[in-house]
């Protein structure tokens, strides 16, 4: 191949929602990538002239997957519009929902929707393909059963403190609507004391507090337990650790606010220098976008379809940008961020590798963090606090959804609502070209990605797209 | 990938083939009819069905969704009914789990269709979006609305899944930017069976599918399309507080001591008394809570319109009084729903002495 060939590569499976991708083929290499989500539901209109507080239920529904998420954005965002915090310990139960979610996403994310591939016959000359057969088979692996029996069983805590999952009503903007009692608390820890079992058998093959005190790639390396292992293997022999490398600038809003911040920082990232995040940077570009209306800080933004979706666009998602760049967002941006130091060190690595790692050394640290908010819950406190919405005002929620940074900006205006911007991990992941012709993160990190001869959805561009676990639902919404 | 014989296997087949042991497969049929609100008689006769029958192939697509559904498919409760469930309908065509990815996605659906004509379950997640030539919704490089109608052009029957494909669901509320449609106001020439809520309970969606596969015939439904099994009660009839709302103890702040002591969530806009589904007995996440239990009144997701009958909060106002006696299938009748072919019309009907929202509704819409 020595012209340039198009590919269209699309519709991806195991990923929520649909995502189509371009890519331009030279010399068996991928020369340049076109991102597009092909699906728009318009929730910022239709949330438009509702009442502030139905935002509640209306956010969560964007995505079923992250729905905790959004319900978090949208109750720090209207608690901010009425100058208020919820009641400590509301506010923590709200987290433990959080981070359920967030955990058993990484979980889904590795079992479900990236590991799989490995399983594709393109690989069946590899040492370790029959192992990745029997445990990952989409759909049949033996793996996949297990982390679906481990997630339900982690989901009991969403149900008993959110009474059902997906689309949880229980968190408001003054904490939760149920108190969990003293035997709740014992229901939940042993909840959580199945899954840690299940983690350190099975995902991680050794104690998670080991793990999460890895420092070095080097000690990465010598990990020899569970899927992990495997997963470490199959990287070093199809040299992970080099493909679908981004620009290394990371950005993460903070996850988890405590009385002393967030429990993983906030903050940016470029090039191993951390820096203060300026949300008032954030700009939201619309050239390449089928949106008409003006680039424009999300507080000013607005979504207005361009139906005749114009030649020069080619994507419904707009392209958020910090200080006129792109910015990569997920965990690991926010371990990065954190100062962990693997994290860091992979962060500056910046590849598939690194972004599978990222995740799995924060669900071992996130495991632990749940066990220790748990037992800090006083269920003699007050869980909910008295909070009225104002009738005018504008409002900021910005969370860490599993897949990254979650903003949500509201304006109310005479009781209503008269603008709700919401930026989601996967549209920052995935934004399409800006007005200088700057390709989005993940454009940017399939540049280079082997194409062999015949692919015709070159596996190469399958781990790195889902190395950034796309959440499409969310990107455009 | 997937077998390529004509001949389809039976049930019994498929789930030894991943592994399932008698024992658990005897333990599922017992737990299939007692989900399904069959008595123990019923046990070997579903064990036979799954012994002798093939197996009815399913294709289960998305449209604009959130992915709610699936979610909730497979975190479904009984220990097996999910595994034997997912290796029942072996997702012959599902593209959130499937391991092919586009052309071969896309020919593995046209080989299904193919290979199963007129014999295999449409599920559809989400809905079609009509706005612009349904182009807020891309599959394939094709509106979704199109594979749609080509799924279903030789599907048996159509489930929809959830309150998209049911009623439209949030995405449809005003101004519905993108025209969100239920599928059976495209698809108006097979059965569908309505399974909304937002998301359904895991338990609903297998049950459905599970007595679709086993017995080959379409639940009984209410006139609104429903299976009546799981929608034939209000929330508010089998809610645990209900109690409390008949001896007028009611939560009026979120913050108060009577939220604390589980009062009814009546005042706080709970649409238990106007929704028809089964969270109360049922309830969600393996059979843990359900909304009211966690203190958070019901939305109503179940229901046509939920997302926009005012805000979630406002009281339901226009309800004079509750009749324990109105059900589904009255409030059906007058929501002049339309039927689908080769659906057993549920006759019960008890006597409506309440003016519901949805009648007066309606009987607007109708009279207009």
């Amino acid at each position: 191949m020595t012209d340039a060939t198009t590919l269209l590569v699309g519709p991806f499976n195991r990923v929520e929602g649909d995502l189509e991708i371009r890519l331009e083929v030279r010399e068996g290499r991928v020369s340049a990538a076109y991102a597009n989500s092909p699906l728009f539901r318009g929730f910022e209109s239709i949330l438009q002239g509702k009442s502030p507080i139905d935002a509640l239920t209306i956010t969560p529904r964007i995505c079923g997957i992250c729905s905790i998420s959004q319900s978090m954005a949208a109750a720090q965002a209207l608690a901010d519009l009425a100058g208020k915090t919820p009641s400590p310990e509301g506010a923590k139960v709200a987290q433990l929902l959080h981070m359920i979610e967030n955990a058993s996403d990484h979980l889904m994310h590795f079992n479900m929707f990236f590991m799989p591939d490995f399983a594709r016959a393109v690989y069946a000359d590899r040492p370790w393909w029959d192992q990745v057969l029997t445990r990952f088979t989409a759909a049949k692996g033996s793996a996949l059963k297990r982390a679906v029996e481990a997630r339900a069983g982690l989901m009991h805590v969403t149900g008993l403190l959110g009474g059902k999952w997906p689309h949880t009503l229980a968190i408001q903007p003054g904490g939760v609507t149920r108190a969990p009692s003293v035997r709740d608390k014992v229901r939940i820890s042993a909840d959580l004391a199945a899954f840690r079992a299940y983690l350190e058998e099975v995902v991680f093959g050794g104690p998670l507090e080991q793990f999460a005190e890895l420092a070095t790639i080097v000690q990465l390396s010598g990990w020899t337990g569970g899927d992990v292992a495997l997963f470490l293997a199959i990287s070093d022999d199809l040299a992970l650790d080099s493909s679908g490398c981004g620009e290394k600038r990371y950005l993460s809003f903070g996850a988890y606010p405590g009385p002393n911040g967030p429990l993983f920082k906030r903050g940016t990232l470029v090039d191993g220098t951390s820096s203060q995040l300026v949300p008032e940077q954030i700009v939201e570009e619309i050239t390449h976008s089928w949106m008409l209306g003006q680039d424009a800080h999300p507080s000013r933004g607005m979504t207005r379809p361009d139906e005749d979706m114009r030649e020069d666009a080619y994507s419904w998602c707009k392209a958020p940008r910090l200080a006129g760049e792109t910015f990569e967002t997920g965990a690991l941006a926010r371990q990065a961020i954190d100062d962990h130091p693997l994290a860091v060190a992979l962060a500056a690595e910046g590849s598939v590798r690194a972004r599978v790692i990222g995740r799995l050394l924060e669900l071992a640290r996130t495991q632990i963090e749940m066990e220790r908010l748990l037992a800090s819950i006083d269920p003699r406190a007050a869980f909910m606090r008295h909070v009225r919405i104002p009738d005018d005002g504008e409002g900021v929620g910005m969370v860490e959804a599993a897949r990254g940074a979650l903003g949500h900006w509201v304006r109310v205006e005479g009781g209503v609502i008269t603008s709700y911007q919401i930026i989601a991990p996967t549209t920052w992941n995935f934004s399409p070209r800006d007005g200088r012709g700057v390709p989005g993160p993940v454009e940017a990190a399939l540049v280079g990605a082997e194409v062999r001869d015949g692919e015709e959805t070159p596996v190469s561009v399958q781990h790195i797209v889902r190395s950034f676990d796309p959440c499409m639902v969310c990107t455009v919404h | 990938m997937t077998d390529t014989s004509a001949q389809i296997e039976t049930f019994y087949d498929v789930m030894r083939r991943q592994g399932i042991t008698r024992r658990s497969f005897m333990k599922y049929c017992s737990l299939t009819a007692a989900a399904l609100g069959l008595s123990p008689s019923f046990v070997p006769k579903i064990a036979h069905a799954m012994e002798t029958k093939p197996r009815t192939p399913v294709i289960w697509v998305h449209g604009l969704e959130c992915t709610c559904c699936s979610e909730s498919f497979i975190r479904s409760a009984h220990p097996l009914a999910k595994d034997v469930v997912l290796s029942m309908i072996s997702l012959d065509y599902d593209d959130t789990l499937m391991a092919a990815a586009g052309h071969q996605a896309e020919a593995a659906l046209q080989d299904t269709i193919e290979k199963y004509k007129g014999n295999y379950i449409l599920a559809v997640e989400g809905n079609p979006p009509l706005n612009e030539d349904g182009m807020y919704c891309i599959v394939g490089g094709k509106p979704f609305v199109d594979q749609l109608k080509h799924a279903a052009e030789h599907a048996k029957a159509v489930i929809s899944w959830g309150a998209c494909a049911s009623y439209g669901c949030v995405q449809a509320a005003k101004p519905n930017p993108t025209r969100a449609t239920p599928v059976h106001k495209v698809i108006t020439d097979k059965p569908i069976i309505k399974v909304p809520g937002c998301p359904p309970i895991a338990e609903v969606m297998t049950g459905v599918i599970t007595y679709m596969l086993t017995f080959d015939r379409l639940p009984e439904l209410d006139r609104q399309g429903r299976p009546a099994m799981f929608y034939s009660q209000r929330i508010h009839d089998k809610c645990y507080r209900r109690p409390h709302f008949d001896a007028g103890q009611f939560v009026e702040a979120w913050d108060d001591e009577n939220a604390r002591k589980g009062y009814c969530l009546y005042k706080m806009g709970c649409k238990g008394p106007t929704t028809y589904n089964a969270c109360s007995t049922v309830r969600w996440n393996e059979g843990v809570s359900f909304p009211i239990q966690s203190g958070h009144g019901c939305i109503g997701c179940s229901e046509d319109g939920f997302w926009d009958q005012g805000s979630f909060y406002d009281r339901v106002t226009d309800l004079t009084q509750f009749g324990v006696e109105a059900n589904a299938d009255k409030i059906g009748m007058a929501a002049a729903g339309v039927v689908g072919a080769g659906v057993a019309a549920h006759a019960a009907v008890s006597a409506l002495k309440t003016a519901q929202r949805k009648v007066q509704d309606n009987k607007k819409k109708e009279e207009a």
